[in-house]
């Protein structure tokens, strides 16, 4: 059997080792798993894509060219132009600025919003779980696209709100998913022990309770990610979100669709770049999920 | 008389479920002298469990007194529970569940010791070292998570956790049922030496009267919720007077292949803790049985520091 | 026809089963032969991982494979290999001529069938009995245990722990199998439920002459009810022998062990003499004779080297190179 590698060396040090220990631990169980490290790099690769965006794109994202619209890929368009004779190419490297920006912030944000309503109601129960959870029923039987509408136009358009927008239908799934999940751990001894140990309630959710239910959380996440790139772009469709001239993935798939029949790749190209995303994105938190639990051997 | 170190008066634990009130732990007496063993026995359901962990304020008890080195304890403020908590711990049943997954051994039995405040950071590492010493686990499985260890090492670690703060009281809830016999006469042989150590008072819970009588000084029989007898270990196994507790010493299987003795199989079935009807709870199960059983019972000295709750206690036994 | 006399009932011979986990080989049951005698009892006795569930599910022919993979042995119903018999064949002995009662009661009965009705199911399969014919033994058998007839159309849910062992008992006792083999069948139990279900295993068994295999840890249930016992440690039989020869003169080390770890209830012992250390990981196996890192004899020559399982009088056989 597996045993953590121990260091004969004084106890002060020890610390130190064992802290990096645990998150190398994990690194290297992440690292034996080629298909997660292989959607960590795309990951990577797309972030580094698009912050020197502005440096390696071959046009610039708004530069028009009536003469050259709808031009099929070619080696001077890579991806071929648009109605507008804008570089597709281009416009999908610094489109990655806003659409994985957007994505992550968004569920980043819900997620995190979603896990602190979702251990409260976990932990407490009784009243609380009741009133809050009736509160995300009615939440959550607004359909999302719905919602983030009415809040987009509530709020009007730019970045920021578009990202509110965006969080706040996410939140219930996320509260859904760590409640039952909490639930599952809510019996268990070690809680209990933690109790007479004088834990708080905070530090024992964070502790105890978090540790042990957090991974369908992080599944949900990478889903979730592509799923709010998707939304963004349903919301910049209808004239609300991020707007036109700056590229967003999304907003591009949505104005392409007009054109689908005739010119396919100006769909084909931010569809596999979302596609891309998800992708990644699974393969890597599935990867995450594995490398995070301890009962995992090596 | 030396003053107990835990002393229980009429203490009552009820919980309520769909069904109606379920009475846990329905009016227990009993106090358990310092340094001492006090066996709890009984079978599943009957509230054994309960009872300790009403003790050690797990549950909020539901009427009755509890009272610790002569403090009545019973109701406690924040910070009291605080003191108390590091005063009484509990050993649990279960070395899987009773362990975060995802804490190393060093974590797991450090976290009390941090909890407390009594310790500088420094002296954290070296007091940690020492009841891992205690507890008698190895140096090189610091680092490892309870995944690793087998089922009585995890013990060994929630034992560690347990007397980390040198309580004065621990309840043990079943601590070796769930480990192979070779291993659960090391848990018990630590248990003892702990004791011997540093005077602990033990709490233990058990189903296992050969575990029980192995290592208590004097023991309590319940059965669903009541305590229906309690006297001292030798007294007990020597001359049990309540026919429950008869037939629960006759059950055990003997590995004395050549005096077999004669059991007493009980007919019946062990009628629900649930809205339970006054009077004797095991009269439904019990050969002895009359119309006077369906009346409440009470706890009486039959004997010297013999406690029997059966009203029929001496026609039994004449 | 003569020659039946000679043929033991139940015969397991150089039985060697291993699993495939995650890339590792473990070694579950290593050469294990054993007979067993029609109405007889034989215990099976050893630690969690000692193999002890993996024989039995063998012999009934129900381990999954993979990972699980008979590498060799014989296992002989009244002289037939029932290793080499087709799916087909070995269907119809499940459950009519072997069955098993598992550990946990609660997961044995399918919750959403009536318990009567899970009895006859069975009874109906192997003895092509008419519905109704099924329902009238069902209901016998479910009063053979102790339960009311009437209890027939109840679901599992609504009985207490013991009786649904014994409603689990009632099937598998349903066909009159000749072996029964016991997995921890009262581990779950309470002492005096127990106590009852073990009365009515050996009262049904003395009145159907059913051979059984008693699979525990609990060395107090093997004095109740064995006739012989196999002491088995990391996947050997360490020691066997009647029941006398192995309670009076325990010869391993390991059984010895056994016996010191136990608090008897009958005497008086300041301090039990556990074994020391863990049982062996049964993926990386010690050299020579597997009990050696924890026996307080063991030499050199044990380390290296396996002791044969040798006689040393009557049936008494014992794995140990001292004796």
């Amino acid at each position: 059997m597996a045993k953590t590698a121990t260091a004969g060396a004084v106890s002060k040090e020890k610390v130190r080792k064992k802290k990096e220990g645990q998150f190398s631990l994990v690194m290297k169980r992440l690292s034996k798993n080629k298909v997660a490290m292989a959607g960590l790099v795309i990951i990577l690769l797309l972030f580094l894509v698009a912050i020197l965006s502005p440096w390696i794109m071959p046009y610039a994202y708004d530069e028009m060219n009536m003469a050259e619209r709808f031009a099929s890929p070619s080696l001077k368009h890579l991806c071929g132009t648009d109605e507008m004779g804008r570089d597709i190419f281009s416009r999908l490297l610094y489109g990655a600025r806003a659409s994985l920006s957007l994505g992550f912030l968004a569920t980043i944000i819900s997620t995190i919003l979603g896990m602190i309503i979702g251990s409260i109601v976990g932990y407490f129960g009784g009243i609380v779980d009741t009133v809050v959870m009736r509160l995300v029923d009615i939440l959550q039987a607004i359909p999302g696209i719905l919602l983030a509408i009415a809040i987009s136009a509530c709020l009007g358009n730019g970045f920021t709100n578009t990202v509110i927008a965006l969080s706040i239908g996410g939140i219930p799934m996320t509260v859904r998913l760590l409640r039952g999940s909490i639930m599952g751990v809510r019996k268990m001894e070690y809680l209990e022990a933690a109790q007479t140990i004088n834990c708080s309630s905070v530090r024992i959710i964070i502790k105890h309770i978090l540790p042990n239910s957090i991974s369908p959380i992080i599944v949900s996440v990478t889903m979730g990610i592509g799923n709010t790139i998707l939304m963004a772009a349903s919301l910049s469709y209808i004239g609300l979100g991020v707007q036109p001239p700056t590229p967003e993935w999304g907003a591009m798939l949505s104005a392409a669709r007009t054109y689908m029949r005739d010119y396919p790749h100006m769909v084909l190209f931010p569809g596999i770049a979302i596609a891309l995303v998800v992708l990644s994105l699974n393969m890597l938190g599935d990867g995450l999920r594995d490398a995070l639990d301890p009962k995992l051997k090596q | 008389m030396e003053k107990p170190l835990i002393e229980v008066k009429h203490l009552k634990k009820f919980f309520d479920t769909p069904k109606g009130t379920l009475h846990a732990v329905d009016d227990v007496t009993f106090s358990i002298g310092k340094g001492k063993t006090m066996g709890v026995v009984g079978e599943s359901g009957c509230g054994k469990s309960t009872l300790g962990r009403t003790i050690i304020h797990l549950y909020e008890s539901t009427d009755g007194q509890i009272f610790f080195n002569g403090e009545d304890v019973t109701h406690v403020g924040k910070r009291k529970l605080h003191e108390l908590r590091e005063q009484m711990q509990i050993i649990f049943q279960d070395p899987f569940a009773s362990l975060n997954p995802r804490m190393t051994v060093e974590e797991t039995i450090r976290e009390p010791l941090e909890l407390s405040g009594k310790y500088k950071k420094n002296d954290l590492m070296d007091e940690t070292q020492r009841i891992m010493d205690m507890v008698g686990i190895d140096e090189r499985l610091r680092h490892s998570y309870p995944h690793e260890l087998d089922g009585g090492r995890r013990q060994r670690v929630g034992i560690g956790r347990a007397l980390a703060l040198n309580p004065a009281f621990v309840v043990c809830d079943e601590p070796v049922s769930a480990l192979d016999v070779s291993i659960q006469a090391q848990v018990l042989n630590l248990l003892q030496d702990l004791q011997a150590q540093s005077g602990v008072t033990y709490m233990f819970v058990t189903h296992d009267l050969s575990v029980v009588k192995h290592i208590s000084d004097n023991i309590c029989v319940m059965y669903l919720g009541q305590l229906v007898e309690t006297t001292t270990s030798k007294e007990l196994f020597a001359h049990p007077l309540h026919p429950y507790t008869k037939a629960l010493l006759s059950a055990i299987p003997s590995i004395d292949i050549h005096n077999r003795k004669k059991r007493i199989i009980l007919q019946g079935e062990i009628v629900s803790p649930v809205e339970p009807k006054p009077g004797c709870r095991f009269a439904a199960r019990c050969p002895y049985a009359t119309e006077k059983c369906q009346e409440p019972q009470q706890l009486r000295e039959v004997a010297p520091g013999h406690f029997v709750s059966c009203c029929r206690v001496e026609a039994i036994n004449s | 026809m003569a020659e039946k006399q000679k043929v033991p009932f139940l015969e397991v011979k150089d039985l060697v089963v291993h699993y495939t986990s995650e890339g590792k080989e473990i070694h579950a049951v290593n050469d294990v032969s054993l007979t067993i005698e029609k109405g007889k009892t034989l215990g099976l006795v050893g630690e969690t991982g000692a193999g002890k569930t993996t024989i039995a599910k063998a012999i009934l022919r129900i381990l999954p494979e993979p990972p699980a993979h008979v590498d060799q042995g014989q296992i002989l119903l009244e002289g037939q290999n029932l290793l080499e018999l087709p799916n087909t064949e070995m269907q119809k002995i499940r459950g009519k001529r072997i069955s098993m009662i598992f550990q946990d009661p609660m997961t044995a009965l399918n919750p959403v069938m009536r318990v009567g009705e899970q009895i006859a199911e069975g009874i109906a399969l192997h003895e092509k009995a008419s519905k109704k014919e099924a329902e009238e033994k069902a209901k016998h058998m479910l009063e053979m245990v102790g339960i009311p007839g009437s209890r027939y159309r109840d679901y599992p849910h609504q009985f207490s722990g013991g009786m649904k062992q014994r409603v689990v008992i009632a099937m598998a006792l349903a066909c009159s199998p000749d072996l029964l083999l016991a997995d921890e069948p009262t581990t779950a139990l309470d002492v005096t439920i127990q106590a009852q279900v073990l009365d009515i295993i050996k009262d049904l068994q003395e009145k159907l002459n059913t051979a059984m295999v008693m699979i525990t840890h609990d060395l107090g249930i093997v004095a109740e009810v064995c006739d012989t016992v196999a002491v088995v440690y990391a996947g050997e039989i360490v020691e066997f022998g009647s029941l006398e020869e192995i309670f009076d003169h325990p010869t391993h080390p390991y059984t010895l062990g056994l016996f010191g770890s136990l608090p008897d209830i009958n005497s008086e012992v300041e301090r039990l003499s556990p074994i020391a250390g863990m049982p062996p990981d049964p993926s990386n196996l010690p050299e020579g004779c597997a009990f050696s890192p924890r026996c307080p004899y063991a030499t050199d020559a044990c380390r290296k080297k396996k002791a044969a399982l040798k006689n040393i009088g009557g049936t008494h056989t014992c794995r140990c190179s001292r004796k």
